[in-house]
């Protein structure tokens, strides 16, 4: 359908970037998603300024007390409230700053080791990259959970090169350390089949330097591979917290998704379900939205990249 | 959707089929008398010497024995023998006491033996159990107790040090003060008197007698092989699920306490006096980490006895403290008493903030609510701690609560925060506060805590670890405030003021790392005492002395209510007492028919 | 051939060594000295001494004959992991986790398999239409839920309140009554992802040119999907299952913590909470060697059929 709409266009040179993106925005589901990621993703800059400036706004203050000890929701609190007399509510927002930085900073972290790695490696092949396909796949034959708990423990409370590893922290860093493998092979076979393109051979020629040519040429035409498995890992990074704060490798002093839902563990026995519930819709929500952008995100730049 | 429901429901379908038949494990022979009791951690080990916590206490103490026991039925405390033929002779200075054993006890059947039969328990197995307690290499934990006591025991230690490994230990080595003259008779001579001698030495299951045959023959394995006198020897052993004692054939048979206090008898505590324990043919302690589980299986009766879990207190209790009519229906049974326990906030005292800054101690002190405290994690049932010493112990000060120390009153906490700031010079740095544990309930007690504070204007920061870690900071004297607490073991306040003597200092008991020269000097004075009113007085004044150098802000004592179900007789609240399985009886009549009251009391 | 399978054999070597010095950075260089944690409470300065020397925590990290590197690998290699901090012996705790493990973990893994591609070759036939967009969304909905909400809604409504299961394991129940929850849970759960999984590589067959000339052929749509689709999505489905097995031995971590179940799983969140390095060090190190081996087999499995295939 999409090369019909093409043929009907007058003959223009579209980039590779306008083409997907125009793709991505002819489905509704989408851009939808992209409003609710984006929601997301405001509410936690919002918090991060309202703490800043000392704004006395809901999420900001959720420590205060709106009311008695494990209200239902009701009017005065939407969504009930907490042992102390919190707002269930202004904790659920609370925990999209905990989840978005740790999974931010986590997808950042992996995007600096896998993306260079991936690309010195399919780039000057040789012992470079014997080595770095060695690293990835010592890493890939332990089990994912084992790989980001082990660092998770280890991580945990650990003071390395005089910053303390406290809280969120530890948890990012655990995610980040363990997660760039998958980037990094795609962006190594991209490269591979890129650097046999007439354009980079072109550029050789030329005399470009290797870093020219990494950073100018190639980077730019593999970078939707980052994009889009930003966009898909971000999910499985949301919930990687939760299990963490579960086991008790995650943030305690501020109110997060995870904690919500390990605090929920024991009181839903007094009949406190609201907030298990609120802690689950907010979760539910992003990683709805996010999974389905990713999909079409991936279909409209690059359908045949497989992401497990 | 539908496809889906279909096929959800077929996958539900050979789950439900699964769920219908019955095990084969549970189709046992229903005269049998099994006990089924929980613990909400595992066991650790079954050794003695390496034991750290009271879970595995307990267990080891339905297979070892120990010299002396506490009476089961009769409060006070009072000590009566079990190992022992009769009460310990002390000398007329103190310094050396003469215990005889009785004759004829046999060890459980164990391969480790000769043929496999048991041998006669000896005064040497009592005299190896303390040696090892003392030898370096087998890693007690426990040797700080009877550290500076027993004549050449210390020198001994020494020696140990010097081995190059555990195999090279001579455990046949003398030691001055300890010594065996013949197979039933053992003496022990004192550095200077010990009052608790009996209590720490000859009643806690730590120091029990072994047969050094078992330890040879098992080497390290020995924590899963205990090889004791018990009333009970170990079945099965599944670390993270359960363990199943059964009644050890060689056991030679114990009467039940044919004497109680009043009310005992009308309580039916005294209708099996003078039978021959154990009672039970089997022990099972299911481990059961969460409470809603074990809760569950309480309620549907596969388990016998449960405290009420903290979430659940409004299904067992109404507003008055009293049974819910449910279960006043189900002929369950509640058991409130009061434990030796006391929690606080603990301060160290090497902190370079908080040790100069005694105000700033006291307005932490007074900043906490107590009363609320209390509501909102123990269901307002625990009592309120004034001081040091708790309320079941004898030497308990019932005028300690007028005094004052542990008062809610956030003024007199600014006002003194205003000294502090002066003695700082400037405003008070942001507090540490360590907690022990990652949980729900940590993190809501160190929430509260934090919140607490901040209403006077105290920044905190609470440090959320595992218990290792927690206790490797401790250890290194790291923490700066720490939320910590402990239970007494022997019915005596000393135990509890030990944790301020600064020869205790961590990784000793005393975790403040508080040191008052007064206190020290009454500390050591008291000792050596005999329990008299002089030594009460005195440890009424050394526990005045801490609260007012307020090492930490104390909070509460612990008071438990345990459900009994009717069918579990013989059940009395012991505190210090462990291995209590071999009182009780389980009226298998009743306990067969609750499935029947359950259902009936349901509609 | 033989000389691909002992190429391939080599090429494990330097994964196996990799792992090694993984486990030997994070649990020696970065964990520590974990003495401590070893002695519990009040611990005294000579025992921490004494078991400093026991286990090895004096000696050097790297260069020297008795490093700490060199008794790491050699433990390692020889599969002596050494006691636990409750002073078991790691490994026997591993083997009795085993059997829970995977009295859970195989009726799990192979409900999903079954459920999941059934489901998926149903979506597959009504490709395009409403009912498969709904599925889509299904799934994704299902993968949007966090596990922990799965696990607790279902204990909670499935056994507390309606009483349809045992709560938690007991030692008097049978496997079947105490493993029937979780595995409802666990396959409930991994079915969003996986039918989705298996719908992309059904779609990809549907593609296919030889689908194109089986439908030409005059071939009804039944016959298609059974016994040309089917047959060739097996390829890919296979793989994946093959290579899940060593995964089946690690249990489930949640699931086993929450339903009690003496697995594998459990073992290593009592080892997290305890610091135990010890056991998560072995988990780590067994687990890889597992894939490892599984991987093997399925290369050479690969290499017998397809003589086209070669150690890249």
């Amino acid at each position: 359908m999409t090369e019909n709409t093409r043929e009907l266009k007058p003959p223009k040179g579209v980039s590779f970037w306008q083409d997907g993106l125009h793709r991505l925005f002819r489905r509704p589901i989408a851009i939808v998603c992209l409003i609710v990621i984006l929601l997301y993703f405001f509410l936690a800059a919002f918090i991060y300024l309202a703490e800043f400036f000392h704004w006395q706004i809901g999420p900001a203050i959720w420590s205060q007390a709106t009311g008695p000890s494990y209200q239902q929701p009701c009017m005065q609190n939407i969504l009930g409230t907490d042992i102390f007399g919190q707002s269930v509510l202004r904790k659920m927002l609370y925990g999209a700053k905990i989840s978005i930085t740790v999974a931010f900073s986590a997808s950042l972290i992996s995007i600096a080791i896998g993306l260079p790695l991936g690309a010195v490696a399919g780039y000057f092949r040789g012992i470079v990259d014997e080595i770095v396909v060695w690293i990835y796949s010592t890493l890939s034959s332990v089990p994912y959970i084992l790989l980001i708990l082990a660092f998770a423990v280890v991580l945990h409370d650990k003071t390395i090169a005089g910053i303390k590893l406290a809280g969120i922290t530890s948890v990012y860093l655990a995610i980040g350390l363990t997660s760039w493998v998958d980037l990094c092979r795609l962006i190594r076979g991209e490269v591979i089949k890129h650097k046999e393109r007439e354009y980079i051979i072109a550029a050789k020629s030329y005399g470009c330097s290797n870093s020219r040519i990494i950073f100018k040429h190639l980077l730019p035409n593999v970078f939707h591979i980052v994009i889009i498995i930003f966009s898909l890992q971000f999910v499985s990074f949301i919930h990687a917290e939760i299990i963490l704060s579960f086991l008790g490798l995650g943030e305690a002093n501020r109110p997060s998704w995870g904690a919500m839902i390990n605090d929920a563990r024991i009181e839903l026995a007094r009949g406190v379900w609201w907030q298990m519930v609120a802690a689950t819709v907010a979760v539910f929500f992003i990683s709805l939205a996010l999974n389905i952008f990713g999909d079409a995100l991936r279909d409209s730049l690059d359908p045949k990249l497989r992401v497990q | 959707m539908r496809k889906r429901c279909v096929i959800l429901f077929m996958t539900i379908l050979p789950v439900f089929v699964f769920a219908g038949c019955k095990g084969k494990s549970s189709a046992h022979d229903s005269n049998e008398m099994v006990l089924h009791q929980m613990l909400n951690s595992k066991i650790k080990c079954l050794d003695p010497v390496l034991i750290q916590d009271e879970y595995s206490m307990n267990v080891c103490n339905h297979m070892f024995e120990t010299l002396y026991q506490y009476h089961y039925l009769k409060r006070p405390y009072q000590l009566v023998p079990l190992l022992a033929d009769g009460m310990p002779e002390f000398s007329g200075d103190g310094l050396t006491c003469t215990v005889r054993i009785k004759k004829g006890i046999r060890f459980q059947d164990d391969k480790c033996f000769p043929n496999g039969k048991g041998r006669e328990f000896k005064s040497s197995d009592f005299a190896y159990g303390v040696r090892r307690t003392a030898d370096v290499k087998s890693l007690s934990p426990n040797w700080a107790v009877i550290e500076n006591k027993i004549a050449g025991l210390d020198e001994f230690r020494e020696y140990t040090k010097t081995c190059k490994t555990a195999a090279d230990v001579n455990y046949s080595r003398s030691i001055e003060g300890l010594l065996t003259p013949d197979d039933y008779t053992i003496i022990i001579k004192l550095k200077r008197p010990w009052p608790q001698l009996v209590d720490n030495l000859m009643v806690d299951v730590r120091n029990a007698p072994m047969a050094k045959e078992a330890v040879d023959y098992y080497g390290k394995d020995i924590i899963a092989h205990p090889v004791g006198t018990g009333p009970f020897i170990l079945k099965n052993w599944e670390r993270a699920s359960y363990i199943e004692l059964v009644r050890n054939p060689n056991f030679r048979g114990e009467p039940y306490p044919t004497e109680g206090d009043p009310g005992d008898k009308e309580a039916g505590l005294l209708d099996d006096a003078g039978k021959t324990m154990p009672f039970a043919d089997k022990v099972v302690w299911t481990i059961i980490e969460e409470d809603q589980p074990s809760w569950l299986l309480f309620m549907q009766g596969k388990i016998d006895a449960r405290a009420i879990p903290k979430d659940s207190w409004n299904e067992a209790m109404t507003a008055t403290n009293d049974l819910t009519p449910k279960m006043k229906q189900l002929e369950i049974r509640l058991y409130a008493f009061k434990d030796p326990s006391t929690f606080y906030l603990g301060f160290n005292m090497l902190d370079p903030v908080l040790s100069k800054n005694k105000p700033l101690r006291q307005a932490i002190n007074h900043a906490i609510d107590r009363e609320t405290f209390i509501k909102l994690f123990f269901n307002n049932t625990y009592d309120i701690a004034y001081g040091v010493i708790p309320p079941v112990l004898a030497s308990y000060n019932p005028d300690i609560k007028n005094r004052g120390y542990s008062d809610y009153d956030p003024n007199k906490s600014k006002e003194l925060l205003v000294e502090a700031e002066k003695i700082q010079g400037g405003k008070i740095p942001p507090l540490k506060i360590a907690m022990q544990g990652t949980d729900t309930f940590y993190r809501q007690y160190g929430s509260f805590v934090q919140r607490q504070l901040e209403v006077i204007g105290l920044n905190v920061e609470v440090e959320y670890m595992d218990w290792p870690t927690f206790q490797e900071k401790e250890n290194k004297r790291q923490h700066q405030i720490f939320a910590g607490g402990g239970g007494a073991g022997i019915p005596d306040a000393q135990d509890s003021l030990s944790e301020y003597y600064s020869k205790y200092w961590s990784p000793g008991v005393n975790h403040f790392n508080y040191k008052n020269p007064e206190f020290d000097r009454l500390y050591e004075q008291t000792e050596v005492m005999m329990d008299s009113p002089e030594r009460t007085k005195l440890y009424q004044k050394m526990e005045l002395i801490v609260l007012e150098d307020c090492p930490a802000a104390f909070l509460d004592h612990r008071v438990r209510y345990v459900l009994v179900h009717d069918w579990n007789k013989n059940y009395k609240p012991d505190i210090f007492g462990y291995g209590l399985s071999k009182y009780y009886k389980v009226d298998l009549k009743k306990r067969a028919e609750y499935p029947e009251l359950l259902n009936k009391v349901k509609d | 051939m033989g000389a691909y399978i002992i190429r391939r054999l080599l090429y494990t070597i330097p994964i196996v060594f990799g792992v090694l010095l993984l486990t030997f950075i994070l649990f020696t260089v970065v964990g520590g000295d974990i003495s401590f944690e070893i002695a519990g409470k009040n611990a005294s300065p000579e025992t921490i001494k004494e078991i400093r020397e026991e286990y090895g925590f004096n000696k050097p990290l790297f260069l020297a004959w008795d490093s700490q590197l060199v008794r790491h690998f050699k433990d390692a290699l020889t599969f002596d992991f050494g006691r636990a901090l409750d002073r078991e012996p790691v490994i026997d705790k591993i083997k009795r986790g085993v059997g829970p493990s995977l009295s859970l973990t195989i009726p799990i893994f192979f409900g999903e398999v079954i459920i999941s591609v059934s489901i998926a070759l149903v979506i597959a036939f009504l490709r395009g239409r409403i009912w498969d967009i709904l599925a889509v969304i299904l799934c994704i909905a299902g993968m949007s839920i966090p596990y922990l909400s799965f696990i607790l809604f279902g204990q909670y409504f499935l056994a507390y309140k309606l009483r349809l299961f045992p709560v938690f394991f007991s030692p008097d129940l049978s496997v079947p009554q105490y493993v029937a929850l979780p595995v409802l849970i666990g396959i409930v759960t991994g079915l969003g992802g996986s039918v989705r999984f298996y719908r992309t590589v059904m779609l990809d067959e549907m593609r296919a040119d030889y689908v194109r000339t089986a439908f030409a052929k005059g071939l009804d749509v039944k016959s298609v999907l059974f016994k040309h689709v089917l047959k060739n999505a097996m390829i890919p489905i296979l793989t994946q299952v093959v290579l899940a097995i060593p995964f089946l031995f690690l249990g489930s971590l949640l699931l086993e913590r929450f339903f009690g179940i003496p697995g594998v799983g459990y073992l290593m969140v009592e080892a997290i909470g305890s610091r135990d390095y010890f056991v998560i060090n072995a988990m780590t190190y067994i687990s890889a060697i597992l894939f490892v081996i599984f991987n093997l087999i399925t290369d050479v499995c690969y290499a017998l059929v397809d003589p086209r295939i070669t150690l890249d």
